[in-house]
């Protein structure tokens, strides 16, 4: 049996690494936003015939240094094209970057004409309403899942129980957040649904140990030693926690497989942190929930029951 | 025998799933419309969809960031209420523009961005007027308005919530204008002109003389529609391309299938015939969140993905922590039939706790949600609740019924190493 427990402080140390090269990067690298969250501006180009719009991404990003998103409209009346740049950035852009960016398409697409036909600087798709409220919602919760926790766990204490699950938790959450940072995807739409998930995975990963914690505590009542007890639960419970983060990390490696193979960006942005989500998630269960609960209910040379 | 009518359901929601249904409702002309997968409304970034920018109309000047951000609001709040969720709704406060894009519905024949637009409803400004024609109460006076049934007299009305200063302005007018009429405007057209009986001093008031409910319904929606703080037009429409490109459709379903097989052969080979029965279990999970999406005609989002895969993601656990724990009691000895129920019985309380908590953040997410946070608690806790149903209910029932048969009663089939140690 492995004592995850008397190794606790390599898995702590090994967290505190991944967190401080996310800290790291993100200070000296910065975060990049996608005008999803950051607003920008919103450039139509009219013009003739058809362009491969991930060639236009890739060339206006490079002429001025910002994320870009670009995509084709068509009006219905007279059946014209125009190129519409999504451009992220708190504010106008700048006459030279605007002179960039026709250069940059028109030496990309040496045949066509661009011709700009309206301009507009935009607030964030995600508001500071929708963030707010969104912020709001995982504030309530955290805190009715600590309550219910508290309730459901109560023969092992519950709330230092349901704290540790939040701590996994946020570990998980920010760990996705720097899986972004640190591999320079833009904070988009993406973001929001990788974290939403790893959320709610993390928490019923951890859930599930503590489930075996209680068991145990009802059949040793008492007599094992609290680290040797939680020891015990993890390693009941590891192969059903290893078969399914593999499965759900096998679905998840399959979308990503296909999404490099016909080259879908949105869906890599998506599969990649969200695979090293779920590892995060039963890792945190496993090598910090756990033994961080040991260490609060054992503290000062407390028997922890 | 149990086991062949739990199958015989499952299949037939994914025959339902793949091929959609149309059936009759009693008291109804109209055929009720069952959406199949494809008929599923896809997001912008799959199907494409529609731009527009609007501009507030009879109005001098730029409109303040203020009213430019109550407008965004009550847009966004339509497109939650007509399941809208993939969608971007954002304002150009320097020329007072709001831009909307939303995909196209998934019987959408003609593509006509202007057509599309009716969908998000009147983009008018309402007024309540007196006798006079002086403006009583304006749209965004009004929080919000539904219809009811009146308590007293069983008859249909509007109920209107009132703001805190709206509340305040008709308080005044109805202490005016008892007796007398009060029309309401959409733009210049009276859409109702109900009569002040007493003094309104709440927050509250409400409209009678509904000929039934739809008429209710109706005026209901129009008031709500008429929240904006100003009328808008739309100055452009469009359509706009599809940013992954049609191959990606067809590209994620593959990639699906295939990690869905990955995942019931792996079950198979590791748990025999619990894995087989978590196979069907998993299915009927699947189909039930598909038809969750496409018959409400709900947009599918990344978001609704992420949850679908979250929610598939813990159905597997559900199905991985009974068939380990059956194998567990196997393991200490246990009659074949003492295990299955002990199984379940362990099983159970994790699979409970788990998806309670998840459950719970789901609906936080869906109470303080729009659009896309929306989509993801929605797919989530619908996924949750089919968890419990299959996962949980369905694998029981068809473990339990096939564990009758003879010849699936060695433990092998369940597990354990070794031969026939312990029927």
């Amino acid at each position: 049996m492995y004592s995850f427990y008397k190794n606790r402080r390599w898995f702590f140390a090994l967290s505190a690494l991944l967190m401080a090269v996310g800290i790291l990067t993100a200070v000296f690298a910065g975060v990049e936003m996608d005008i999803t969250f950051r607003g920008g501006s919103i450039l139509k180009y009219d013009f003739a015939g058809t362009i491969d719009l991930e060639q236009a991404d890739d060339a206006i990003g490079k002429a001025i240094g910002k994320t870009v998103t670009c995509q084709i409209v068509t009006s219905l009346g007279d059946q014209a094209t125009s190129l519409v740049v999504n451009v992220a950035g708190n504010e106008a852009l700048l006459p030279e970057n605007m002179t960039q960016l026709e250069t940059a398409l028109a030496a990309t697409f040496p045949s066509q004409t661009f011709k700009l036909q309206s301009a507009n600087l935009v607030d964030p798709f995600i508001g500071r309403e929708l963030l707010t409220k969104g912020v709001w919602a995982i504030v309530i919760a955290s805190i009715l899942i600590v309550a219910y926790v508290w309730f459901s766990f109560r023969s092992m204490s519950g709330p230092s129980a349901g704290v540790m699950a939040l701590v996994a938790l946020f570990h998980d959450v920010i760990l996705v957040f720097f899986v972004f940072v640190v591999l320079r995807i833009p904070l988009n739409e993406s973001l929001v649904a990788v974290v939403l998930s790893i959320l709610g995975f993390s928490i019923n990963d951890t859930i599930v140990v503590y489930d075996r914690i209680r068991e145990n505590e009802r059949i040793h009542n008492g007599k094992m030693p609290l680290p040797d007890l939680v020891d015990l639960s993890i390693n009941q419970s590891l192969t059903r926690s290893i078969n399914t983060s593999l499965c759900t990390l096998g679905a998840v490696a399959v979308a990503y497989i296909f999404a490099t193979a016909y080259n879908i960006d949105s869906i890599k942005q998506f599969a990649l942190p969200m695979m090293i989500g779920l590892v995060s998630g039963t890792y945190s269960t496993i090598c910090l929930a756990g033994p961080l609960w040991v260490m609060w209910k054992t503290r000062g040379g407390r028997t922890g029951y | 025998m149990t086991f062949f009518i739990v199958a015989g359901i499952i299949l037939l929601g994914l025959l339902l799933t793949l091929t959609g249904a149309k059936l009759p409702v009693p008291g109804q002309q109209e055929l009720l419309q069952l959406y199949s997968m494809r008929e599923i409304r896809f997001g912008i970034d799959i199907r494409g969809g529609v731009e527009a920018v609007f501009q507030a109309r009879d109005y001098e000047g730029v409109p303040s960031s203020a009213d430019l951000d109550s407008a965004r609001s009550v847009i966004e709040l339509r497109m939650d209420n007509l399941q809208i969720l993939d969608r971007e709704v954002t304002v150009d406060k320097t020329n007072g523009r709001i831009l909307v894009r939303f995909p196209w519905k998934s019987d959408e024949t003609d593509f006509n961005p202007e057509q599309a637009l009716k969908e998000l409803g009147e983009m008018a400004r309402l007024t309540f007027r007196d006798p006079d024609g002086n403006v009583v109460l304006e749209g965004n006076d009004v929080a919000r308005s539904f219809a009811a049934i009146n308590q007293e007299t069983g008859e249909p009305i509007v109920e209107l919530e009132l703001s805190a200063t709206g509340a305040a302005k008709f308080t005044e007018a109805t202490g005016k204008l008892v007796g007398k009429i009060i029309s309401i405007y959409m733009d210049d057209t009276v859409i109702s002109e109900p009569m002040v009986k007493t003094q309104i001093t709440g927050d509250s008031a409400y409209i009678d003389g509904m000929a039934d409910v739809q008429e209710a319904v109706a005026l209901a929606e129009k008031i709500n529609a008429g929240a904006l703080p100003f009328a808008l037009q739309a100055i452009s429409s469009s359509s706009i391309s599809p940013t992954m490109g049609q191959d990606a459709l067809r590209v994620m379903l593959q990639a699906g299938l295939i990690a869905f097989l990955a995942i019931c052969l792996f079950m198979l080979l590791y748990y025999r015939l619990p894995g087989f029965v978590a196979c069907f279990a998993l299915l009927g999970q699947i189909t039930g969140i598909l038809l969750a999406i496409s018959i409400p005609q709900q947009t599918l989002t990344l978001q609704g993905i992420a949850g679908i895969i979250l929610s598939i993601g813990m159905g597997v656990d559900a199905n991985v922590i009974i068939s380990e724990r059956i194998k567990e009691e196997l393991r200490s000895g246990c009659s074949l039939q003492t295990a299955l129920s002990n199984g379940f019985t362990r099983a159970f309380s994790s699979v409970l706790d788990g998806n309670v908590t998840v459950a719970i953040a789901a609906v936080i997410l869906m109470i303080f949600g729009s659009g896309s946070m929306l989509s993801f608690g929605y797919s989530l806790l619908v996924g949750v609740i089919l968890n419990g149903l299959t996962g949980v209910t369905a694998s029981r029932l068809m473990i339990g019924s096939l564990s009758q048969f003879k010849k699936l009663q060695n433990p092998w089939l369940y597990g354990r190493k070794g031969v026939g140690q312990n029927v």
